[in-house]
């Protein structure tokens, strides 16, 4: 029997790998083709393209993480800190837009949480130790931050953690609003850890890296939705 | 209409990007853009996954460049030059076999030549200057052979079989740029339709009997010499009931 599809975004940098220097390179972590695999999904990485009728062949849609969200896209200059790769922004607000509307289950990760929060009217703070005061949420390179979250009672996000709330961030940008997604878990110092939107099929975003542990918890949801 | 959906092979090892080092399912940016210049539509297949099922949401697939494949998949012994992924290995046959029996359009490119030919029953030359006494089909990594000022090391002419369909795309006579110290010797059940007039090399095979079946032994998708990746996407179209639509459009 076919696994459902899963759609996962890509980076596109310069990359070093085998022989090759700085080569223009798709790729993803394998963590998360791994924990797709893991939670019965089928996953195929999706470079970015103006298309969007690629979601008529997917079951459902990852949203990876990655560099800055334009601040363009929710009507802010960018700060110096700010990192961007404007090409893929365009192609993955495009992408979750579609995804939205055509009730296409997703999870989105990270950045992918973020680009659902801007998609759906939402801003983001552009670098949160100047808002929070402390860099717990990322705090030093490579270091993923450890925090227990708080899940809102009779969310998605609160079934499908159970008891278990350690969470692994590594994320210097976070939500300021999340427009019309509801934020469902904070972190101890109130930002928002998850968002969701409970009139679609699956639409979850976390702001932690639940591919990192291959969090059957949540890829498997995803991939129950996608079926 | 949606494009052709084109799977393409990809490498899952480490990569350095930034200050980052990971392992990554990954793709040179070269294939994406030439199935999306073509008006396909690419989404990697990473070899980290036991089934193949990912055939039945394709319209079309690419079997991508790489390492070698180890000979004991056609019975011979390792030889010394020869650098195995065994990963892709067993992740592709199966997929190449998947294809074939699905008559899904393929195009296999240098590794992906060489994958067909081992699973139509073939074999491999495992290190080409062994046997020609030469190393020019292998150039320089990072470097463009086609280009005006390139010497012609890793730069060749192709020749075509009359009635081909290597012939149909490109005529009698190509210049190819050339990554490869392996070659096929034995095509098994595909046949050969070209290759380097110098040494006979082959470069091109194919199987008429199946609606898209071709491999080079070349890297078209780093050329402007999309020929191969058009007629694929072309395939799968009709296959699928679809139109390719151009990227720019």
């Amino acid at each position: 029997m076919r696994r459902p599809i899963i759609g996962i975004t890509t980076y596109v940098d310069q990359a070093t790998w085998g022989v090759w220097r700085d080569l223009p390179t798709t790729f993803v972590p394998h963590d998360y083709t791994e924990a797709v695999t893991q939670a019965g999904g089928r996953p195929v990485l999706i470079p970015p393209h103006e298309d969007t009728d690629i979601l008529t062949v997917l079951d459902g849609l990852v949203l990876a993480g990655g560099p800055d969200v334009s601040p363009e896209l929710y009507g802010a200059d960018p700060e110096p800190l700010t990192v961007t790769r404007p090409g893929r922004d365009r192609a993955e607000m495009l992408l979750v837009r579609r995804a939205l509307d055509l009730d296409v289950p997703v999870l989105g990760v990270c950045r992918g949480m973020q680009l659902m929060v801007v998609a759906s009217g939402g801003s983001l703070h552009q670098h949160l130790p100047d808002v929070l005061g402390h860099e717990k949420h990322r705090p030093a390179p490579a270091v993923y931050g450890e925090h227990d979250a708080s899940f809102v009672p009779g969310s998605r996000i609160a079934a499908l953690m159970g008891d278990d709330l350690a969470i692994r961030c590594f994320h210097h940008q976070g939500v300021a609003d999340a427009g019309k997604l509801t934020v469902t878990g904070r972190a101890e110092d109130g930002l928002a850890e998850a968002v969701e939107d409970a009139s679609r099929r699956f639409a979850l975003g976390v702001q932690w890296h639940p591919e990192v542990i291959r969090d059957e918890r949540l890829f498997g949801a995803l991939v129950a939705a996608a079926r | 209409m949606r494009r052709p959906l084109i799977g393409m092979t990809a490498y899952a090892q480490q990569v350095q990007y930034g200050s980052n080092d990971l392992v990554a399912g990954m793709l040179p940016m070269t294939y994406v853009r030439a199935v999306h210049a073509v008006g396909g539509r690419a989404v990697l297949i990473t070899p980290d996954d036991p089934g193949t099922d990912v055939i039945d949401s394709l319209d079309g697939i690419v079997f991508s460049g790489g390492g070698d494949i180890d000979p004991a998949y056609w019975g011979a012994e390792r030889h010394p030059a020869t650098e195995v992924d065994k990963e892709r290995d067993e992740s592709e046959i199966m997929l190449m076999r998947a294809a074939l029996e699905a008559d899904l359009p393929l195009l296999g490119v240098c590794r992906g030549l060489q994958v067909m030919a081992v699973v139509g029953g073939g074999t491999l030359h495992q290190h080409l200057p062994d046997i020609i006494g030469h190393d020019r089909h292998r150039a320089a990594s990072g470097t463009d052979p086609l280009a005006a000022d390139a010497s012609a090391y890793g730069r060749h002419d192709v020749i075509t079989e009359p009635g081909s369909i290597a012939h149909r795309l490109i005529g009698a006579h190509s210049t190819v740029n050339s990554f490869h110290h392996q070659a096929v010797d034995d095509p098994g059940s595909f046949t050969a339709t070209g290759w380097c007039p110098d040494d006979r090399v082959i470069e091109i095979i194919e199987d008429p009997a199946h609606a898209y079946a071709v491999g080079v032994q070349w890297h078209p998708e780093r050329t402007a010499d999309l020929r191969f990746f058009a007629a694929l996407v072309e395939a799968a179209a009709k296959r699928s009931g679809l139109k390719p639509q151009a990227f720019a459009a």
